[in-house]
């Protein structure tokens, strides 16, 4: 098997986690901002797209992680990471857990545009290069279209968890309400 | 910024919408595996054994009315071919004993020399005879004139069946084998023919054979099957002397049984 082989497999693999965010976080901020969809639950979903680009960033670390698994040695990792730029940018997500970070979700965008550009990249080479080959982008967009899935599943799951988080916390503080005014009022 | 990201927006979906587009094509698709010209043989077990008991229908029966024995040559070997037929001709391994005049119209003897395995061709075997004075191109002069004479035979004789040596050419087969290019047989057999006075020749020979499989016939309770042989001989190499046809003569021969 060439290395180069193992780049391009690699290059995939940072794209299937993060090219499809852009779209995801266009598409979100396009429904917020447009009177027809605006909601809160809209609203909570733009606050939660640092937090889905930061929890896919988390999958992708485990993802390399267990591709290193048991041999953790910096000859395997070396052997392993092949397009080691691509990869630590990516790992520069999981950042976006930190307040200082996703409390500029622009942030996220232009650090997911970088992973969409090579996806672009590998377009413009398809257009301008007729004898390219068609494997590469078909392989690139399955890759796209599973990323938008993905990017779109954590985000649903994110915004499940924190609805249900603020439906049992609202119930609590009402059964504390409850509680209070029982024993002031017997 | 919502503008900002409007036009962001329209540009990632215009950029995966080509995308997608240009990755819709079949530009490096492997070509599908061009049609198999081969020939595709199968074979079936068809066991077919003759008899002259009419009734059993385990016994196979020589249908003498719907067969036929064609030959075809170049006529004046530049022509286009002189065909003919002859019309006595049986299934049947003539000994030296059985080689008579017979006063009869029907069958001179059993039509029983042959068996057919569909699937073991060694098992296979057949012995035939065609009466040489009994040649039909359509045209009586010829038929019973020139064609009498370069045969070295005598005339038709009506209610005799001639089966002497000098007026029958007969066929046996030494083997039969699966033809590896067809469903056919590649067939090797005897081809015996004495012209006149002279020396009886043999001559090996070659020929292919096809099977048509058994049939019910419709209307009827009986089956048909077929057994079609087709090879040349080259009429020189038995002392035939004849500038009207070709050396090479082309035969084909049609039989039909059934089990009646």
């Amino acid at each position: 098997m060439d290395n180069s082989f193992l780049a391009y497999i690699q290059k995939l693999e940072t794209m299937a986690f993060f090219s499809g965010y852009a779209l995801v976080y266009t598409g979100v901020l396009f429904l917020s901002g447009n009177k027809l969809f605006k909601s809160k639950f809209v609203d909570k979903l733009v606050l939660l797209l640092p937090y889905t680009y930061a929890f896919v960033g988390a999958l992708f670390l485990g993802f390399q992680i267990r591709k290193l698994y048991p041999d953790y040695s910096p000859e395997h990792i070396r052997l392993l990471i092949q397009q080691s730029y691509l990869v630590i940018w990516g790992f520069l997500s999981i950042a976006f857990w930190l307040p200082v970070f996703n409390k500029r979700p622009v942030l996220s965008l232009i650090h997911s545009l970088v992973f969409f550009c090579v996806l672009a990249g590998d377009l413009f080479i398809q257009l301008t290069t007729p004898s390219a080959d068609n494997n590469i982008l078909k392989n690139d967009m399955k890759v796209y279209g599973a990323s938008m899935i993905l990017n779109l599943g954590v985000l649903g799951f994110l915004a499940i968890l924190v609805t249900l988080y603020t439906y049992f916390k609202d119930k609590q503080m009402q059964h504390r309400h409850t509680t209070r005014r029982q024993k002031r009022h017997p | 910024m919502k503008r900002f990201n409007k036009i962001l927006m329209i540009a990632l979906i215009f950029i995966s919408g080509y995308g997608l587009v240009a990755s819709c094509t079949h530009k490096n698709d492997p070509l599908p595996a061009s049609v198999s010209t081969a020939v595709k043989i199968s074979r079936g077990t068809h066991v077919h054994l003759a008899g002259v008991v009419l009734g059993d229908t385990s016994q196979w029966k020589f249908d003498k009315v719907h067969s036929a024995v064609n030959w075809s040559s170049p006529f004046l070997e530049v022509g286009a071919d002189l065909t003919g037929k002859f019309n006595q001709f049986g299934v049947a391994d003539l000994k030296d004993a059985m080689m008579l005049n017979y006063i009869t119209t029907k069958q001179p003897v059993p039509d029983t020399s042959w068996a057919f395995y569909e699937n073991e061709p060694a098992k296979t075997h057949f012995a035939g005879y065609i009466q040489t004075n009994q040649v039909n191109t359509g045209e009586p002069g010829r038929d019973g004139g020139c064609l009498i004479t370069t045969f070295g035979t005598t005339k038709i004789v009506a209610g005799t069946q001639n089966l002497t040596a000098a007026n029958v050419a007969r066929i046996k087969t030494t083997s039969v084998a699966f033809d590896a290019a067809s469903s056919g047989y590649i067939v090797t057999f005897d081809f015996t023919w004495q012209v006149g006075t002279g020396p009886a020749v043999t001559q090996s020979i070659v020929g292919k054979l096809s099977y048509i499989p058994e049939t019910l016939v419709p209307g009827t309770t009986n089956s048909e099957f077929g057994l079609k042989l087709e090879f040349q001989i080259n009429k020189a190499d038995f002392g035939i002397i004849n500038t009207e046809v070709a050396d090479k003569v082309s035969i084909v021969v049609n039989a039909n049984f059934n089990n009646k």
